[in-house]
């Protein structure tokens, strides 16, 4: 019996390894398809409290703070947000709605309570500042895979580090940026932007991962303008994920009477 | 402004706020929870002054505008209930009265996953024009406009049941506004206009005012919007029930009233190339003058809107809208007219642009609203600067500035109210 039980447990450490040899990736484009789905998809739907705080370059702060409902129609692909803020109080009930769309622009509302105005966002450039802070557009909802070229440059015990290269460098402000990617969770656990002149003028790194139901999540980052104009850390609370969030929720009803059932603090989370 | 005592009081508060908001700042752990910490009180403290090039003939006053504002706002939530409210109380030195307005207080509740309902006092808008309304025949207050108070004034509040469906097939907005609200219209109180009558610029004293209608149950306003969502594309049709928000028409008397309305109109907006297009239309059925010929009640008018707005280089939009208004049996008007040398022409075309710059990380907006009209060979240009000093100062210029060359001419009949404003305002 013992013998048998020994032998089984050799067969399981050998699947084991082998399968954690076979993670060791060498396609950089997998890396990074897996990479999009650790840090923007996790679950088919979420939720999540947020807040931010924005030091300009004088040291001066400000502050965000909001509630984010999720929903992916697609993994990997398109994704409904809606996001409802809380700070500052001058924009305290303003709710914002995204319809994601790989490979075409995005769908966006604004609801300005004060007006009763749902006003129709008309596509942008993503890298501009989200809220006033440090974060892109871009950063908070997903920069799409097959916009860059991507290159493996080097492969650790604890990261992939991984090359990009835009498609349309005119598009954006960099000219290329290096991430390094967790083996273990996929998750980017930092990224340096370089710009043309080859100088490092923008870090996004990720201070603290929670797994929150199976799911390895970021609960603190932090971006840098290393050009001195400041910084702007961001935390997550209060995550919960697959909670059954129907398609209705991120309509125009949800931006006039958002939805206290989905943004209601889930029982227990912290 | 004329009392600058009371304008150091607001600051003196502004900043004892200021210093208990450090007190319970992000410092600690504690994350406000809007479901479960009671009431929150929010609101703003608000200077606010305006004043003309020189001194009008007709007001025989220079200032436009001496505001000291204090807002209050906060919402109650319970299990199957919203009340909120929006209060303001300001001592206005133009007028050199205090004065406030109740803009929300409202219950909100949900009979049923696919109703919600909004009853009370309460803001109301929808349409697809950029600061020209077709479809929206919810009050309007102009005077606020023209003076350089917030964008959000423009707005002015309808007592109102307000009753939105839900469905896979369609939603559907039912509005019902018991007792019938006008624009907050130019009396001559704080600018002249042009009189046909008279046939030149007034300041009536005392002001203008539009006889109303009765408060019947007959003479209530209803508005409803039909609206879909197809892919990107918002659709939707509107009808209305109810007066000319503005008292354009004479009672047998020669006094100013509102003349009966009936309105049906439909609108899209739809993304198109890497910006956003909008079209509106709307008839306006004037009940009391159906064939036109009488010339103390406005005609019938179709009136239609295309829009488009785009992203031009990052951080900067540029819009621009078409508007145009057909009156109806033009003919039979000129004939009727006492006055026809001030009628409008038959079609009174209007161009909009407006171009919006974001700076430094959001904290600047540069604006430029312009209205053009070339029948009319007149125009309103509304510069724009607001700074967002932080999360609690903003600070605010602008003007409204008038022109054109005919006396009565919708926009250039203001030249002589061409006003520039600033506001210092202080979010707790």
């Amino acid at each position: 019996m013992t013998n048998i039980r020994l032998i089984i447990l050799s067969a399981v450490a050998l699947v084991l390894t082998s399968a954690s040899q076979a993670e060791m990736v060498t396609d950089p484009d997998v890396i990074v398809s897996r990479a999009n789905l650790a840090a923007y998809y996790a679950g088919a739907d979420g939720r999540s409290e947020a807040r931010m705080i924005i030091r300009d370059a004088q040291g001066r702060e400000q502050r965000r703070q909001f509630t984010v409902l999720r929903r992916d129609v697609e993994d990997g692909g398109d994704q409904d947000f809606l996001v409802v803020f809380r700070q500052p109080s001058d924009v305290r009930g303003t709710v914002f709605l995204v319809k994601k769309h790989v490979g075409a622009d995005d769908n966006r509302w604004l609801y300005l309570p004060g007006l009763d105005l749902v006003k129709r966002i008309s596509a942008g450039d993503k890298r501009t500042s989200f809220v006033g802070a440090h974060y892109f557009y871009e950063d908070i909802s997903g920069r799409a895979p097959d916009e860059d070229h991507h290159t493996l440059i080097r492969t650790t015990d604890e990261f992939y580090v991984l090359e990009h290269t835009p498609k349309d460098p005119s598009s954006v402000e960099f000219s290329s940026y290096i991430t390094w990617i967790a083996r273990e969770t996929y998750l980017p656990m930092k990224i340096e932007y370089t710009n043309t002149a080859g100088r490092v003028y923008r870090r996004v790194e990720v201070v603290e991962v929670k797994d929150i139901g199976g799911h390895p999540t970021v609960t603190k980052s932090r971006v840098i303008d290393l050009d001195g104009k400041g910084e702007t850390s961001m935390e997550f609370r209060y995550i919960a994920y697959d909670l059954g969030i129907p398609e209705t929720v991120f309509t125009e009803r949800s931006l006039r009477r958002p939805p206290r059932d989905w943004l209601k603090r889930p029982a227990g989370k912290k | 402004m004329r009392s600058p005592g009371l304008f150091i009081c607001l600051l003196l508060l502004a900043q004892s706020l200021s210093a208990q908001e450090e007190a319970n700042d992000w410092g600690g752990d504690e994350w406000e929870d809007a479901e479960s910490s009671g009431l929150l009180w929010s609101g703003f403290i608000e200077a606010a002054l305006g004043t003309r090039w020189e001194r009008d003939q007709q007001v025989g006053r220079k200032q436009t505008l001496g505001d000291a504002r204090i807002r209050l706002e906060t919402e109650w939530t319970g299990e199957r209930l919203i009340i909120s409210f929006t209060g303001d109380v300001w001592y206005d030195s133009y007028l050199g009265e205090l004065d406030g307005e109740l803009r929300d207080l409202a219950l909100g509740f949900s009979p049923g996953s696919n109703w919600d309902v909004k009853l009370g006092r309460q803001i109301l808008t929808w349409g697809t024009g950029d600061l020209v309304f077709l479809n929206d025949l919810f009050p309007k207050d102009w005077v606020s406009f023209f003076s350089g108070r917030d964008d959000e004034y423009l707005k002015a509040p309808s007592n109102a049941f307000r009753v939105t469906g839900y469905s896979n097939a369609i939603n559907i907005d039912l509005i019902w506004m018991p007792v019938f609200e006008p624009d907050k219209f130019l009396t001559g109180e704080r600018f002249s206009f042009f009189s046909p009558l008279a046939g030149q610029l007034i300041a009536p004293d005392p002001p203008l005012s539009g006889i109303e209608p009765n408060q019947g149950i007959e003479n209530g306003e209803v508005a409803i919007r039909l609206f879909k969502t197809l892919g990107g594309n918002e659709l939707a049709v509107y009808a209305y029930h109810g007066y000319f928000l503005q008292p354009t028409a004479l009672t047998d008397t020669l006094q100013a009233t509102f003349a009966r309305l009936a309105a049906i109109g439909a609108s899209a907006r739809l993304p198109l190339g890497s910006g956003l297009f909008n079209v509106e239309t709307v008839y306006y059925a004037s009940k009391d003058d159906r064939s036109g010929d009488d010339p103390r009640v406005p005609n019938d008018q179709l009136r239609l809107l295309l829009g488009y707005e785009q992203e031009a280089i990052t951080n900067l939009t540029m819009a621009f809208q078409y508007y145009m208004e057909w009156t109806q049996d033009y003919d039979a008007l000129i004939t009727n007219s006492a006055m026809p040398q001030f009628e409008p022409e038959e079609y009174r075309h209007v161009l909009t642009g407006r171009v919006n710059y974001r700076l430094d990380q959001d904290k600047v907006t540069l604006s430029l609203f312009v209205f053009y009209s070339p029948s009319d060979n007149d125009y309103y240009l509304r510069p724009l600067l607001t700074y967002r000093y932080s999360d609690h100062w903003s600070f605010t210029g602008g003007g409204n500035i008038f022109g054109g060359n005919k006396r009565y001419t919708f926009f250039n009949q203001f030249e002589d109210n061409s006003n520039i404003y600033a506001r210092i305002r202080y979010n707790y």
